[in-house]
């Protein structure tokens, strides 16, 4: 393997890397998952516990998580090379590259989803006489062509405007694309509000049984909503975080403005999704179901109809394809790194594996919900433990601190930050895959065993892999940067 | 709506949508501070009083780290910037650059 042959690209404005950290983290869980999860889980207890959990665990992880990046000027691999020496441990980027690589071949075509939907909502498709949503549903999902064709527009939109770079692909999309799903989720929330019945949304998301506050599930599941929903450790900070400039601040961008922006985006969802649910009598619930059937059901029956099912669902076509662009670009640095290969030709080869990997989800819901069972309960949580572990115990949170994270600082961070990062969200991340191995494997069991021996068999192979390929050579860990 | 989910929302949105403006106002705001800094001397000091003091005192305490000479120079730097610069991006008195010392 040989360096970057590259000069390395860095964000072109401020407003672009927030945006860009933003549009990442954001995504269709924030629509589809977050208002119903509050609902189900006590409503306003469960977004008390929700805050408490973004404050304490997510917003300081991020911060360790983007200044590892800014530190090492480096991808996934790259970055766990500085550190700990080429050696079997860099197999530990290459653990969470593979992760990323794997997510997006199952996300990859639930943004073709959305695609599909934005296109039939300008098209007018939802409000042709005799139209139903269910059968729409059935129609798209069960045909291999549409969902093969939408996975594979998905990823020449991705691989295009991957091509153009950081600052001319990345920040010029999210510029625009960020703010204009904030001023739609806004302009549906306005249109939700003002129906008759819309109150009955807020009650279910928003009224607070405080007995679930001392539920253990309360707090898994805002665990679970904290960590996924805000990409903590996905290596997607750290890979945005590489591209910063010199003098570029971390706690407030990196940190806090993410993490509590991407909330700030969930409960924008709240207040446009369940207003209009309850109006229509429609079941509260998450996922795809409540998004590509009983949503589609209702445009039809409100006043302006036609603009809101285009606003909506070019929104969220917006949410989902900006974190597409930032699961993808950990890959293309990751192998423009590796590979010593031209921008132009990482591209491509990302694109292409991950369009190769996610045939099987685009056709089957059965295999994407198998590979979002593997990868959401055991590689996501396994990724985030390797790059907070690794900031924690190998480069240790004080150090970090005192040279890296108050340089260049807008917001100055204090000694509580080194506990957290050194001990707190490490023993959440063991807490939470134990409890995800214990009951999903009282659920499922064959599953589950499968899920965690796939986990670790990519553990094991990408150290042995890269102990392999640097057999005979040691090489120190490096310090020093701009 | 109860008046517990109306406190919940209202709180809701102060604590999220409050903290994404004031995040992203003050960075946008610092930012444009350090590039007319920038533009104007070409440098700007890299660390806050406090959080200069700080790296200060790991560099004493952790002389043989793999990490000194990393920290070191990155104190030195700041400190040769606000010995120079005419105007400081953190809340700098003149008086306490004059009494940092570069280290060794």
């Amino acid at each position: 393997m040989t360096e970057a042959r590259t000069a390395r690209e860095a964000w072109g404005t401020r407003f672009g890397f927030l945006m860009a950290m933003l549009g990442a983290m954001v995504g269709v869980g924030n629509i589809w998952r977050m208002p119903y999860t509050a609902g189900e889980n006590g409503g306003g207890a469960f977004l008390v516990a929700y805050f408490v959990l973004l404050f304490v665990i997510a917003v300081p992880g991020l911060m360790a998580e983007t200044v590892l990046g800014s530190y090492t000027r480096q991808g996934t691999v790259g970055s766990f090379r500085k550190i700990f020496g080429r050696g079997a441990l860099e197999g530990l980027g290459l653990v969470v590259a593979l992760v990323n690589l794997a997510v997006m071949s199952y996300y990859a075509p639930i943004i073709g989803w959305t695609i599909y939907y934005a296109f039939h909502a300008v098209a007018q498709t939802f409000f042709q006489p005799g139209f139903e949503s269910q059968p729409f549903w059935d129609a798209f999902s069960s045909s291999a062509t549409l969902t093969v064709a939408m996975h594979t527009v998905t990823m020449l939109a991705i691989g295009a405007l991957l091509l153009l770079g950081i600052q001319r692909g990345i920040e010029r999309a999210v510029k625009w694309m960020v703010p204009l799903l904030v001023v739609a989720l806004v302009a549906i929330a306005l249109r939700g509000l003002t129906l008759d019945g819309a109150v009955e949304g807020l009650r279910f998301a928003f009224t607070p049984d405080w007995g679930y506050l001392v539920r253990g599930q309360t707090w898994i599941a805002a665990l679970g909503q904290a960590l996924f929903s805000t990409g903590l450790g996905w290596g997607i900070a750290l890979t945005y975080g590489s591209y910063l400039r010199r003098y570029d601040d971390v706690p407030l961008g990196g940190g806090v403005f993410t993490a509590v922006g991407n909330t700030s985006i969930g409960l924008l969802a709240i207040f446009a999704v369940f207003p209009v649910v309850f109006a229509f009598d429609l079941s509260p619930t998450s996922g795809s179901e409540l998004t590509f059937i009983s949503l589609v059901s209702v445009f039809p029956q409100m006043l302006g109809g036609p603009v809101w099912a285009i606003v909506f669902f070019v929104a969220f076509f917006f949410a989902a394809f900006t974190s597409g662009l930032a699961i993808t670009e950990v890959g293309v640095t990751a192998i423009s790194e590796e590979l010593g290969t031209r921008r132009r030709q990482s591209v491509w080869i990302a694109c292409a594996l991950i369009w190769v990997l996610g045939l099987p989800s685009a056709v089957s819901e059965g295999f994407l919900g198998s590979m979002n069972f593997m990868f959401g309960n055991w590689g996501l949580p396994l990724a985030t433990l390797i790059i907070i572990g690794t900031a924690g115990w190998k480069i240790r949170p004080e150090r970090m601190r005192a040279i890296l994270l108050n340089r260049n600082t807008d917001l100055y961070i204090g000694r509580y930050w080194d506990g957290v990062i050194q001990v707190v969200i490490p023993a959440v991340m063991v807490f939470i895959m134990a409890y995800y191995v214990i009951t999903e494997y009282a659920e499922a069991p064959g599953r589950t065993i499968g899920g965690v021996a796939l986990i670790a068999g990519l553990t094991v192979a990408a150290l042995a892999l890269m102990g392999w390929l640097r057999r005979g050579s040691v090489v120190q860990p490096e310090t020093g940067g701009r | 709506m109860g008046i517990g989910a109306w406190i919940v929302m209202l709180l809701s949105i102060v604590v999220l949508w409050g903290t994404t403006g004031w995040a992203m106002r003050r960075s946008l705001r610092l930012e444009d501070r350090k590039l007319r800094l920038l533009e104007d001397q070409g440098e700007i000091d890299t660390y806050s009083p406090r959080a200069l003091a700080e790296l200060h005192a790991w560099i004493e305490a952790h002389p043989d780290d793999p990490y000194a000479g990393e920290a070191t120079r990155r104190y030195n730097e700041c400190v040769d910037v606000l010995q120079r610069v005419p105007r400081t991006f953190y809340d700098w008195d003149r008086e306490a650059i004059q009494r940092l010392e570069r280290l060794e």
